[in-house]
């Protein structure tokens, strides 16, 4: 039985936990601040990071791994196991799999097989969990693309303005006008971001978002991501908990890269739909 | 021009900087970064030009300023292709050149030589329209140098610690408010974004894009690079441009969009650039004040139908701007008790399907658009909206016409009084005690945001005053304020 390793970017939102007990290598972005480089979730921590982004008079920047950093994570790996899978955010967000996809080509002998989750932050965690959990390479493969069109990410932002200056969404993708200071919510799925509401106050916006999500259920994984609003995931998490008893519910940050294109305050539901939804009727009100 | 300074003005308060030449740095860098429009990214090149002569000197002489005014004016000159007089440019030009000669004098101090330089802008602006033909065929002087001369203007009051005040308008109306007649290429799209690269050769940049527009202005340092132009294909533009490094804050407007907004908005009814929705629903929304009515705008209404309190439209008013929206399906928002009668009428009169949301207020009309979705059918989009409207409270702020009793509450001529969703419940003697007590009335507490908008009566300081007692009051309650322009109601409020 060919033993295979699970590889993703430092976009991916795995909890630690995971990364020890599944043993999923994670490859991490740049972010930079004017001359300074991090790696992200290496030297800078999230705390570090909006601490920072609180106290700059420019935005950091961010940049996907080299091919060569690829190379050598799945190099590395070819020592302890026969091949890889490496699963990452959305082609249309991230330069990170094309770069995933170069550094296989490089490496001889080794199978890795690089997925577009066409999604980000904890959907690409969950995916790295149904694969490592897997028993073969070939079945991860198969688990894993079969989940990426149930994947989907709801997203209150505190401000368009991050999401605006990384240029991936304009004022009037996210419906948002420039007068009054409205609070978007955003939609991902298959890769395309869409402003799916707008709302004026953040506890309006979170009872939105959770009326957004029960449209989708049933659920098969369930994570709330946020950057510097812990309190709000809770009280997402703890909304949602009696409702969904069968479903754990992870709690995640979204670390520096996502936190420069989404900016602190923004709460993410990221979710992977069950295979079949069921009728209309059954989902509750 | 203003957010581009505003972007200034943000970072030099993020610092904690009281060096002139820091100070200066700061701006240079915060104004191009936020720098929008040709004027826009002038002032940033006049920053930078001013942070490049200041350089090294923590306080400055007399001459030291005029000399770094007349700099900035010059590297102005020099990040445009082809400099345009009476614009911008002239007025620093103009200003520079005042203060240099008003250092030359032995009495010289940093105050006469501000003097001199806003008292030569003022000059230089009220010239422009002879050295501009199109400013002087739309009777205006140019709005950037304006812009210029009330920032100098400005200085000149700080400095001499008198109150800065609104200034009067000028004596002509600036460009920006013009309706000119159209050329008949069409005005194309303005393009602008920044470059962020490594040892972008700045020069090399500025040709490339001159060959593929006009108002071509490309300013920065290898690292940074600012780029505004005026080009009828933008993507040809983007495409150069990103072969000198990564893209950043990428903005095109279709001027000839605005234009045309511009001047039906100058011709009374106004409809907007909005993209055309998939639900075919269009809006439409009674309200006067410039600052509802853009707020409205900006949240999806086609079409503006001007009204409210004491000046009623007609129903023929508002079918004639349902028949203007391109949409068979018109939502009608009369935002007033008074209208929402008339309004009504509206659906009998057409072919068009006009269903009115009854909103009677201006914060149910805001509410009610802030929850249209472009996806959604009529009705959902009538049920959300309706929702959405009944959610928020209304506080209309104004002063009694005569003495009264009514509602257990006599009143004077004169009081100021609140009315809470329509209807009269406190009054008092000043604005911030009856607000107070309103917002108590309804429980504000148990809210998250108030936003005020400002009517046309009201005062800079009683709006501040306003505004800090309910934050004092009501420290959870998040405020926002802005400009309504209404008449009548010197504020009202929206509570939600």
């Amino acid at each position: 039985m060919a033993r295979f390793r699970v590889v993703t970017d430092s976009t991916s939102g795995v909890p630690p936990a995971w990364r020890e007990r599944f043993g999923i290598t994670v490859v991490p972005l740049t972010v930079r601040f004017g001359e300074e480089s991090f790696q992200d979730g290496v030297d800078l921590s999230d705390e570090e990071f909006f601490a920072r982004l609180a106290r700059t008079d420019s935005l950091p920047t961010t940049s996907a791994p080299s091919p060569g950093a690829f190379a050598d994570a799945y190099r590395r790996l070819s020592a302890e196991c026969d091949g890889a899978i490496s699963i990452h955010i959305s082609s249309t967000l991230s330069a990170t799999p094309e770069a995933a996809r170069l550094g296989a080509e490089s490496v001889e002998g080794f199978p890795v097989h690089v997925v577009d989750s066409r999604s980000l932050t904890m959907c690409v965690g969950f995916l790295c969990r149904v694969a490592a959990e897997a028993p073969s390479l070939e079945e991860a493969l198969r688990r894993v693309e079969e989940r990426v069109p149930r994947l989907r990410v709801l997203a209150l932002l505190d401000t368009l303005r991050y999401v605006e200056m990384g240029g991936r969404v304009s004022r009037a993708q996210a419906m948002i006008g420039t007068v009054l200071n409205l609070k978007p919510i955003l939609a991902l799925a298959d890769g395309e971001i869409k402003g799916v509401d707008r709302v004026r106050t953040r506890a309006g916006a979170i009872s939105r978002l959770v009326e957004l999500l029960r449209r989708d259920w049933p659920l098969e994984y369930l994570g709330v991501m946020h950057a510097q609003a812990a309190a709000d995931a809770e009280r997402i998490r703890s909304l949602l908990a009696p409702e969904l008893p069968d479903l754990e519910i992870e709690i995640g940050q979204t670390g520096a890269v996502l936190g420069t294109h989404v900016g602190p305050g923004s709460v993410g539901l990221t979710y992977v739909r069950a295979p079949e939804p069921g009728p209309r009727s059954e989902t509750r009100p | 021009m203003l957010l581009t300074l505003q972007s200034a003005v943000e970072d030099i308060k993020e610092s904690p900087a009281a060096e002139v030449n820091k100070i200066a740095r700061i701006a240079a860098h915060g104004s191009l970064m936020g720098a929008r429009g040709n004027s826009g990214v002038i002032l940033s090149q006049i920053f930078r030009g001013f942070g490049n002569a200041v350089q090294g000197k923590a306080e400055l002489t007399p001459t030291d300023l005029a000399d770094a005014l007349a700099e900035a004016a010059n590297a102005a000159y020099r990040a445009v292709i082809k400099p345009t007089e009476g614009t911008i440019l002239t007025v620093a030009r103009e200003a520079g050149r005042a203060a240099v000669a008003a250092a030359s004098e032995p009495t010289a101090t940093a105050v006469s030589v501000i003097k001199a330089a806003a008292a030569g802008a003022r000059t230089a602006v009220d010239r422009t329209p002879s050295q501009l033909k199109i400013l002087h065929e739309a009777g205006v002087v140019d709005a950037g140098g304006y812009g210029l001369q009330i920032m100098l203007d400005g200085m000149l009051r700080t400095i001499e610690n008198s109150e800065v005040e609104v200034l009067d308008t000028p004596r002509t109306v600036p460009a920006a408010q013009a309706a000119l007649e159209l050329p008949e290429e069409g005005w194309g799209y303005c393009t602008e974004f920044l470059i962020l690269g490594e040892s972008v050769d700045v020069e090399k940049l500025r040709e490339d894009i001159a060959a593929l527009g006009n108002s071509v202005l490309v300013v920065g340092d290898p690292n940074l690079v600012k780029v505004h132009v005026h080009t009828d294909d933008p993507s040809k533009v983007i495409n150069l441009a990103s072969t000198y490094g990564r893209l950043d804050r990428l903005n095109v407007g279709d001027m000839s969009t605005q234009h045309r907004r511009i001047r039906e908005e100058s011709g009374g009814g106004a409809e907007t650039a909005y993209p055309q929705r998939n639900n075919g629903i269009g809006l439409v929304a009674v309200v006067a004040g410039s600052g509802l009515a853009d707020i409205m705008r900006s949240l999806g209404a086609d079409a503006i139908v001007e009204g409210g309190q004491t000046m009623n439209p007609s129903t023929q008013d508002m079918l004639a701007a349902v028949q203007r929206v391109p949409y068979e399906d018109v939502i009608l928002l009369p935002n007033n008790r008074n209208v929402v009668l008339a309004a009504t009428q509206v659906n009998g009169l057409t072919s068009k399907r006009v269903p009115v949301l009854e909103t009677v207020s201006v914060p149910q009309g805001v509410a009610a658009l802030v929850s249209f979705h472009p996806d959604r059918d009529l009705d959902g989009n009538l049920a959300a909206m309706r929702e959405a409207a009944e959610r928020v409270q209304t506080i209309e702020v104004t002063h009694a016409v005569r003495d009264s009793r009514s509602n257990g509450l006599r009143v004077k001529k004169g009081d100021v009084i609140a009315l809470i969703n329509d209807k009269l419940q406190h009054a008092g003697k000043d604005y911030g005690t009856v607000v107070k007590q309103a917002l108590d009335g309804i429980g504000a507490d148990s809210y998250e945001l108030v936003t005020i908008y400002r009517g046309l009566q009201a005062t800079d300081s009683e709006v501040e005053n306003l505004t800090k007692s309910i934050r004092v009051s009501f420290p959870d309650l998040e405020v926002e304020l802005q400009p309504g322009g209404q008449e009548h109601y010197p504020f009202i409020l929206s509570v939600e």
